[in-house]
């Protein structure tokens, strides 16, 4: 009982953090194994898979060779998990959910039980999608965004897809609504607005993202749920012929189908969501390089107010971008005129926080651990995805690299060596909290050099290629096309970046569980750090704090004038500081 | 918000349709029974006036138990 | 062992907010953005259709006027029973929230109805290409005795027509045409909400009530609560009803 009560239906907001840092990072692992199939079919394509090509049976690789419709479904689903089961469950459920509420000084979430169930619905959203592979016709294979119409008439994956979407939405609201409350009710004395670390304010921000952009998705699920099981056509538009049949009701009563509908109408309501999800994606991000940059350069985060409503403009902004990725469908030039110019505004205060962040690290004195490796690649790494979307933003640009490996390249600089590198800064930074326990530094050093030097390897060509007019879609990377033929060498290298990745990955693997056993001992403050996680013991107990602490000051005081040590923490009253000082 | 405030705009938004709906009525009723619309239409039109008591009353309530 | 979590009944000073309440609205709002996506779909699947039919062809008036009518009721006993609470009248909430469970399984009944209805009409395609729509009385394997619509005080008999005759017949379902499959769509995930309604008011009704005993404070709160959410779907309803019917 107790263990079931402790490790598994815990209400405690520490516990469902880790279970959601947990569950996402196997999710990671298993996007990631996805995309490594595939990229043994771009490098190599027709051959057969060595080792382990026969486990996949003859409905999938044939002799070990991969089918397209089963590229398709590792396409879609490599998407879809890495997004909506790793990425986001990581960044906002496990952070969110283990980090905020200490930060805040507060003795748990707003509402424990909805956090449990917020978890479980996630879990079983996650079950779900897994479970889609193993349906007639196998996963869902639309891409991950599952365009209409081919989605709507795709195999019965897609249907199995919608539904766990459906979880995973319930899932978000639920966690959204939670974070909100509790920051917005529960911090600690003293905690005004102003004094909240940038992180909370990230969380916070994305919080509302989640709240207000996933219903509009969940409209378009159902939606297409009705297309897919009751035969109407929100999504089809009229004399759809497929192979040469007009295309049938696929559902329900008469054999035929109204039409009508619009394809387009997909696509606004999916990128409505997906646009704000990708600020979801990164906002969380530079919350957690912010605190470690501040730790580890030893001063004040430059402009903080700065970075709070920057924040706030990103987070508003970015519900009025989303038609950028809908350029080339005939839109129209004045739906395009109008997002191109809210795209360039949006980069505006995203490149203030990039700014604010670069302009901290100068005078401090920085120590280079591995938590601030991973933060300071993230600079650079993000700031490539960053500039590598203004091309994408103008319609006359886009029009020549939409569809291409350059988009692709674009937002895994972003995504990949950007938010999971400071999702992995945020593991180093925050594990001795959770486990009392350091993890090594060594091997953090090698999963870092080795992680960053291969995130370039693979994504870098994709530059190349895009703008060589290679498109995302093609099945065989480019060995059909003439056009592709200077530019194919470039696949191998990017797969085998992919698979060396992969063992990198095992040196991070190793750390994580060698340290929770056996990692050196430390103090409740191993980083001496002002906010109000490390105020508590390692791990926190129960409640958090032995008595609720108060707050006197903002979040980053470093090396404040007139005070003996370089940090001044938040709970810290202020005459014990003076008396600091004179000593 | 709380919910005294959330229902008078609930009441307002009622009276708005309940007003729509008479104007709908007597305007733009589909063909045939004509009787039948002109009748529905001078009920809503009445319900109209009545959401608009129950609205004074129930603010005069809210006062009268100090709930405003 | 549990937690204190501090705000749970009492407002918070600075916010003036207790944390349900709080939950509560943000819920609705994600609930607007929810129905906000789909009438923003109706607004564009109407805008770029080339025709439209009018609700009245496919709605019973009267009724659905009669069931806006109950809505609204409901949603004034909700508010009475919830200000009962505050008056300190437990007796006066158990009445006035069994009022506001017995309209809300009203309205979903005569929703029901209205279904069967839909069901029990098709399209009737005849062979020189004609269209036909009207309630089937019965059908067998030779013939169809359809009642067809009044349109424009046309004849209202029943007429017989021999399956030789019949083209295509479709029923009033979802797939018949968008607008059926907006009415699908809209108001199934609409009575949706509402039978969640119906269970959470059940439940405060009946055994949730007994906290009224123990924390009267926390009770009317979570009353309150249960009412923000009935106001607001019945507020649904009150656009649906126009854009659905009348329009
Ligand atoms: C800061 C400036 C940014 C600009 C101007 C920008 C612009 C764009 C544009 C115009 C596209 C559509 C390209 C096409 O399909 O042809 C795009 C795609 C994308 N962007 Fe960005 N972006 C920016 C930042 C970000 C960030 C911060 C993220 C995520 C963390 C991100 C994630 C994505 C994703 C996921 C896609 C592609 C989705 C798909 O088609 O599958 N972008 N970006
Ligand atoms: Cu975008």
């Amino acid at each position: 009982m107790g263990f079931w009560r402790h490790y598994v239906f815990s209400t405690d907001h520490k516990m469902i953090g880790l279970q959601y840092l947990f569950t996402g990072l196997v999710f990671l692992l298993f996007g990631f194994s996805l995309m490594m199939l595939m990229r043994w079919q771009l490098a190599y394509p027709g051959k057969a898979l060595p080792l382990i090509g026969s486990w996949f049976g003859e409905s999938r690789m044939p002799g070990g060779v991969m089918l397209p419709e089963f590229y398709n479904q590792l396409g879609a689903m490599h998407g879809t998990i890495m997004v909506f089961l790793a990425v986001v469950p990581i960044a906002f459920g496990a952070f969110g959910n283990f980090v905020v509420p200490l930060q805040i000084g507060a003795p748990d979430m707003a509402f424990p039980k909805l956090n449990a169930a917020s978890y479980w619905t996630y879990f079983v959203g996650g079950l779900i999608m897994f479970a889609s592979f193993f349906v007639p016709g196998g996963a869902a294979n639309s891409g991950w965004t599952s365009y209409a119409p081919l989605a709507d008439i795709a195999t019965m994956g897609q249907t199995v897809w919608l539904f766990g979407m459906v979880w995973l939405i319930t899932s978000s609201l639920l966690g959204s609504v939670n974070l909100i409350t509790t920051v917005v009710q529960c911090r600690a004395p003293g905690m005004t607005w102003m004094r909240l670390p940038f992180f909370v304010w990230t969380q916070l921000v994305t919080g509302f993202l989640l709240l207000l952009a996933f219903p509009p998705l969940e409209s378009a699920a159902v939606m297409q749920l009705m297309d897919r099981l009751a035969g109407t056509s929100f999504f089809l538009p009229s004399g759809l012929v497929i192979s040469g049949q007009m295309l049938k009701a696929t559902a329900g009563g008469p054999d035929l189908l109204v039409g009508g509908g619009s394809p387009l109408l997909w696509q606004h309501l999916f990128w409505f969501l997906a646009h704000p999800e990708v600020y979801v994606l990164v906002l969380p991000a530079m919350g957690v390089v912010t605190e470690i940059i501040a730790n580890n350069t030893r001063r004040p985060i430059m402009g903080y107010r700065a970075l709070v409503f920057s924040a706030f403009a990103v987070g508003f902004m970015s519900f009025l971008v989303w038609a950028h990725h809908m350029y080339l469908t005939g839109m129209g030039t004045t739906m395009s005129t109008f997002f191109q110019t809210t795209t360039v505004i949006i980069s505006i205060p995203s490149m203030v926080i990039m700014a604010m962040l670069v302009l901290s690290l100068w005078g401090g004195s920085i120590r280079f651990n591995t938590p601030m490796l991973f933060a300071l690649a993230f600079l650079p790494m993000f700031g490539l995805g960053g500039l590598t979307g203004l091309p994408l933003a103008f319609g006359i640009t886009d029009t020549y690299l939409h569809d291409t490996y350059y988009v692709i390249g674009h937002f895994h600089y972003v995504v990949a060596p950007g938010t999971i590198f400071a999702i992995f800064a945020g593991v180093y930074y925050w594990f001795p909290k959770a486990s009392g326990r350091m993890m090594d530094e060594t091997l953090g050093k090698v999963h870092f050099w080795g992680t960053l030097v291969c995130m370039n390897v693979i994504f870098f060509p994709m530059f190349i290629q895009g703008m060589a007019g290679i498109s995302r879609r093609w099945y065989d990377g480019g060995a059909t096309y003439d056009l592709a033929k200077n530019y194919l060498h470039l696949n191998a290298w990017m797969s085998w970046g992919a698979w060396v990745m992969a063992l990198v990955q095992v040196a991070f693997i190793v750390n994580f569980f060698w340290s929770m056993k056996r990692g050196r001992k430390v103090s409740d403050n191993p980083w001496q750090a002002t906010t109000l996680e490390w105020a508590t013991p390692s791990p926190p107990p129960h409640g958090n704090f032995p008595a609720m602490p108060t707050v006197y000051r903002g979040a980053y005081e470093y090396s404040a004038p007139d005070c003996a040590e370089d940090f001044l923490p938040q709970h810290q009253p202020p005459a014990s500081a003076t008396m600091g000082a004179t000593t | 918000m709380s919910i005294k405030a959330v229902h008078l705009l609930f009441i307002t938004l009622a009276t708005l349709l309940a007003l729509g709906f008479g104007v709908w009525c007597v305007q733009f009723q589909p063909a045939g029974n004509r009787a039948l619309y002109v009748g529905l239409g001078a009920v809503s039109f009445a319900a109209a006036a009545g959401l608009v008591a129950y609205g004074v009353w129930f603010i005069r309530k809210l006062k009268r138990e100090g709930m405003l | 062992m549990t937690v204190e979590i501090p705000y749970g009944v009492q407002e918070r000073p600075d916010t003036g907010l207790w944390n349900a309440k709080l939950g509560m609205w943000l819920f609705l709002a994600s609930e607007v953005m929810l129905f906000g996506g789909l009438f923003a779909s109706y607004a564009t699947l109407r805008t770029y259709a080339p025709d439209w039919p009018k609700g009245s062809d496919f709605q019973n008036i009267p009724l659905g006027t009669f069931n806006t009518a109950v809505l609204i009721t409901s949603s004034i006993t909700m508010v009475m029973g919830w200000a009962s609470l505050v008056m300190g009248q437990f007796g006066k909430f158990r009445l006035y929230m069994g009022l506001t469970l017995l309209l809300g399984v009203l309205f979903l009944g005569i929703k029901a109805t209205e279904y069967r209805g839909k069901f029990e009409h098709y399209g009737v395609t005849l062979a020189d290409g004609t269209v036909v729509t009207g309630h089937v009385e019965s059908q067998d394997a030779s013939r169809v005795v359809l009642l067809p619509d009044a349109k424009g005080g046309a004849a209202h008999e029943p007429m017989t027509l021999a399956r030789s005759q019949i083209k295509r017949m479709i029923v009033f379902g979802p797939w018949y045409n968008t607008y059926l499959a907006l009415y699908f769509t809209l108001t199934g995930l609409h009575a949706l909400h509402l039978l969640a309604g119906v269970l959470v008011n059940l439940y405060l009704w009946g055994p949730g009530s007994r906290m009224w005993q123990r924390e009267p404070e926390r009770f009317t709160h979570r009353v309150e609560c249960a009412g923000l959410f009935w106001h607001f779907v019945d507020l649904v309803w009150i656009f649906l009803f126009p854009i659905l019917y009348l329009l």
